[in-house]
C-alpha cells in the first residue's frame, strides 16, 4: 500500500524535505552510558548544566506571581511570571540556610522561606530578612535568589543553568520554523503526570526515538499507523520522524471493517465512519480533506499546517530529553528527567495539550501535576506498554552477557541522539 | 456425490473476499459461471481471474453495497450477460464492530437491503431455472449473544426470518431458499485477523469459547454453502444451517 505524502510544491510551512541520512557507522553504543554513575556525573557537569531545558508550559505560569517548581537532577528551579508578563527562573534555594524555597505550583506575591521567613520579591531580590540587624555582615551580597536564563517560545518555558552558554535561538534551531505552525500556545493542557520509572532517562528517550518497536510491543498500532516506511530527519541537535497516522501498516492486510483507532480519529473530526464507502487506505487523505474543509467551522485553525499534518504524527525530539508527538489537534509531550542520584531511575513527565473546538467545554481548572510510581495507575494502553517494558531493558543493561546497543537503520535517531550527547559529554 | 452444478449460472454478492470469494470460486470449480459484486476493483479482477481459471465465465461489478440501484443493476446485468440465473448467494456485509446509530442504517442497507434487492431482481430468472436456489449468508451472531449489542447481529437475525418466509413463498415456484450461519472465520484480511492484533482480548475471549480453539476457514464454510445452494440439496429449503465448529452452545431441536 502506497502512502501519499506531501510533495515538493504542495503547501507547507513546516519544512518537509528529507535530510540526508548522516553516516554514524554501525558501532555498538556502550551500555555504560546507561548504567555508570561516573557517566551520570559527566552528564550533569557537561550536559544538564549547559543545555537548554524544557521547564514548563507558559500556561502553567500564566498570571503575574504564578510559580512552578521543577527539578532536574539534584537541582530545583523556580519558574515564575513577572508583573511585566515575562518569565523568570531561579534556583529554588534560600540564601540563608539552603532550605528549599517553594514547592509545587501556585500564585504568590512574594517567595517566603518556611524556615526563618526570609522573603524574596517576584524579581528574586530580597524583600525582607527578619531581624536583619542581627547579621553584622549584612544581607548576602548576591542580593537575592540566583537567577537562571529563561526563554519562552511557542507556549513553553525553557531554562539554562549556564549563564554564558549558547543562545536559545542557536540551541533550538531549526525547530522554530518547524513547530511554529502548530501554535502550541493555542492548546490547553489537559494532563500533567510525573511517573518514577526504573530506568535511565536515555532508556526512555530511546524508546520514543524509533518506531521499530511498534510491531513488537504495540501490535494494535499496526492498524493505525505506518510504522516502517517513514521519514527520518536529523538536524544539528534535534531530530524527528514523520509517521503516517489514520492508515494501516504495510505489515497487515487491509480489512473491510474500519479499525477502531481510525474510526475514533474520524469521529473526533466529526466525520462519520458509517458514511465512508471507500477502502481503509483511502481514509487518511479523505480525513485530511475533511479536516481542511470543516476545521474552520469547528473553530479549529489549521491554516498553517500542511495536509498530512492534519492526520499524521510529526514526531520531534528536542535534545536532550523532550519527545513530542505533534498532531494538528493535540500534543503529547514527554520529558525524561534524570534522577537525583541513581542512573537506574528517572522521572517521566507526560503532558497532554489539546486544541479545543469552539463549542467544546474547556476544563474548569488547570490540571495539577500528579505524581505516581510505575504501575500505580494506567496512562493509557500504549504508554503503559512502553512503561512496562523499560525496567526490563534497564535490568538487561547490567547483564554480563550484554555489551551495548546494536542498532539498525530504523533506529537512526538513537544514533543521532548519542552523537549529540557525546558532543556535550565528550567521552565515555 | 454429484452436486449437479456443472453448467449452472451463479451470482454471489460480496464475492471478492473471504467467505463470499471462497463460495464463488468453489462454485466455479464445480462448473458454474459466476458473477460477483464488491467494493474493490482490484479484488474483483483477481477473483474473476480465479473463477475463469476453472474454464467458466465470470462477471463482476465494483459498487457500493448501500447503493440500491447499483446492486439491482449488477443483478440485472448478470442475468443478461449469463442469459439467466440458477443460484444466488447473498453474502455482502458491512461487518460489525459498532452500535452507532449511523451504522444501523449502513448495516441495514448493505446486509439486508442488498440481499432483498438482489433477490427481487433475480426472482424472474430463478423461477425459469427449474433448479433455482437462493442462499442467504447470515451469521452465528444472529443466534446467540455475541461480543456486544450491535447492528450487525440484529441485521443478520432479520435475514434468518426473511429467508424462511421466502422459502415458503418460493417453494411452489421451484426455488429453494436456505440460510447459512457461519461462526467466526479467519482469512487474510478478515476482520478477525485485525481483532486478533488490535483487540487481542476480544479475540482470545472468542477463541476460548471455540471447542477446538481455532476459527473456521473460508473453505469449510464454502463447502457447506455450495452444498446447500446446489441441486444435491433438492429437498432442503427453509433451513438454517449453522457452521461454527461448535461455537454456539444452545441446542437446536
Amino acid at each position: 500500500m502506497t502512502i501519499q505524502r506531501v510533495k515538493p510544491g504542495d503547501f507547507t510551512k513546516t519544512p518537509v524535505e528529507k535530510t540526508e541520512d548522516p553516516d554514524f557507522g554501525s558501532e555498538m553504543i556502550p551500555k555504560e552510558r546507561y548504567t555508570s554513575r561516573d557517566f551520570m556525573q559527566k552528564e550533569w557537569d557537561r550536559l544538564w548544566t549547559k543545555v537548554w531545558n524544557w521547564g514548563c508550559a507558559s500556561q502553567d505560569i500564566e498570571e503575574p506571581g504564578d510559580y512552578l517548581v521543577t527539578s532536574l537532577g539534584k537541582e530545583e528551579i523556580l519558574l515564575t511570571r513577572q508583573p511585566d508578563g515575562t518569565a523568570k527562573g531561579f534556583y529554588n534555594v534560600c540564601q540563608h540556610r539552603g532550605n528549599r524555597l517553594m514547592m509545587g505550583q501556585g500564585n504568590a506575591t512574594t517567595f517566603k522561606c518556611n524556615y526563618h521567613h526570609w522573603e524574596y520579591k517576584l524579581t528574586g531580590e530580597f524583600e525582607n530578612i527578619p531581624d536583619i540587624e542581627t547579621f553584622p555582615q549584612g544581607a548576602p551580597p548576591c542580593g537575592g535568589l540566583t537567577e537562571v536564563r529563561v526563554e519562552e517560545w511557542n507556549g513553553f518555558v525553557f531554562f539554562c543553568l549556564d549563564p554564558d552558554g549558547e543562545s536559545f535561538d542557536d540551541f533550538i534551531h531549526p525547530l522554530k520554523e518547524h513547530l511554529g505552525p502548530y501554535h502550541f500556545d493555542r492548546m490547553v493542557k489537559v494532563t500533567d503526570w510525573t511517573v518514577e520509572w526504573e530506568c535511565n532517562w536515555k532508556t526512555s528517550v530511546d524508546a520514543f526515538n524509533e518506531s521499530y518497536h511498534v510491531q513488537g510491543i504495540h501490535p494494535e498500532l499496526l492498524y493505525f499507523i505506518e510504522d516502517k516506511h517513514l521519514q527520518i530527519d536529523t538536524y544539528e541537535k534535534h531530530n524527528r520522524y514523520l509517521i503516517p497516522f489514520a492508515t494501516i501498516s504495510h505489515r497487515v492486510n487491509e480489512t473491510t471493517e474500519i479499525p477502531h483507532l481510525i474510526k475514533h480519529a474520524m469521529k473526533e473530526a466529526g466525520m462519520d465512519p458509517a458514511d465512508f464507502d471507500g477502502r481503509i487506505s483511502e481514509i487518511r487523505p479523505a480525513l485530511q480533506k475533511w479536516k481542511r474543509e470543516h476545521g474552520a467551522e469547528q473553530g479549529l485553525d489549521y491554516s498553517d499546517l500542511n495536509d498530512e499534518q492534519l492526520t499524521d504524527d510529526y514526531h520531534y525530539m528536542i535534545f536532550p530529553n523532550i519527545t513530542m508527538n505533534t498532531h494538528a489537534d493535540d500534543l503529547m509531550l514527554f520529558r525524561q528527567r534524570p534522577h537525583e542520584t541513581d542512573p537506574d531511575k528517572m522521572y517521566f513527565d507526560a503532558q497532554m495539550f489539546k486544541l479545543f473546538k469552539k463549542d467544546e467545554e474547556l476544563p474548569r481548572r488547570k490540571p495539577k501535576n500528579e505524581r505516581f510510581k510505575h504501575g500505580e495507575r494506567s496512562m493509557g494502553l500504549v504508554i503503559d506498554q512502553d512503561a512496562a517494558n523499560l525496567p526490563g531493558v534497564q535490568r538487561g543493561m547490567h547483564s554480563a552477557a550484554y555489551e551495548g546497543l546494536w542498532l539498525g537503520d530504523q533506529e537512526l535517531r538513537i544514533r543521532h541522539f548519542h552523537k549529540v550527547l557525546m558532543d556535550y559529554v565528550g567521552e565515555d | 456425490m454429484e452436486l449437479g452444478l456443472n453448467g449452472m449460472k451463479a451470482a454471489v454478492t460480496g464475492g471478492s473476499r473471504g467467505i463470499g470469494k471462497a463460495i464463488a470460486t468453489l462454485l466455479a470449480k464445480e462448473g458454474c459461471d459466476v458473477s460477483i459484486c464488491a467494493r474493490g476493483e482490484e479484488s474483483i479482477a483477481a477473483t474473476r481471474a480465479e473463477i475463469e481459471s476453472h474454464g467458466v465465465k465470470s462477471h463482476g461489478t465494483a459498487l457500493q453495497g448501500r447503493d440500491g440501484e447499483s446492486v439491482r443493476g449488477w443483478m440485472r446485468e448478470t442475468c443478461d450477460v449469463f442469459g439467466g440465473l440458477d443460484l444466488l448467494v447473498c453474502s455482502l456485509s458491512a461487518g460489525g464492530g459498532t452500535n452507532d446509530e449511523r451504522y444501523w442504517y449502513r448495516s441495514f442497507e448493505i446486509d439486508v437491503m442488498s440481499a432483498m434487492r438482489s433477490v427481487d431482481e433475480a426472482y424472474p430468472h430463478l423461477k425459469k431455472s427449474g433448479n433455482g436456489s437462493i442462499l442467504v449468508i447470515s451469521s452465528m451472531a444472529a443466534a446467540e449473544t455475541f461480543v456486544a449489542p450491535m447492528a450487525y447481529n440484529a441485521m443478520k437475525a432479520s435475514l434468518v426470518t426473511w429467508s424462511k418466509q421466502l422459502a415458503e413463498q418460493y417453494a411452489p415456484k421451484g426455488i429453494r431458499v436456505n440460510c447459512l450461519e457461519p461462526g467466526p472465520t479467519m482469512f487474510p484480511g478478515s476482520n478477525w485477523e485485525m481483532i486478533k492484533v488490535a483487540r487481542s482480548r476480544t479475540y482470545s475471549g472468542v477463541l476460548r469459547q471455540q471447542p477446538t480453539r481455532r476459527m473456521g476457514e473460508v473453505d469449510e464454510i464454502a463447502r457447506s454453502a455450495v452444498f446447500l445452494a446446489s441441486p444435491a440439496a433438492s429437498w432442503v429449503t427453509g433451513a438454517t444451517l449453522r457452521v461454527d465448529g461448535g461455537y454456539t452452545k444452545g441446542v437446536q431441536f
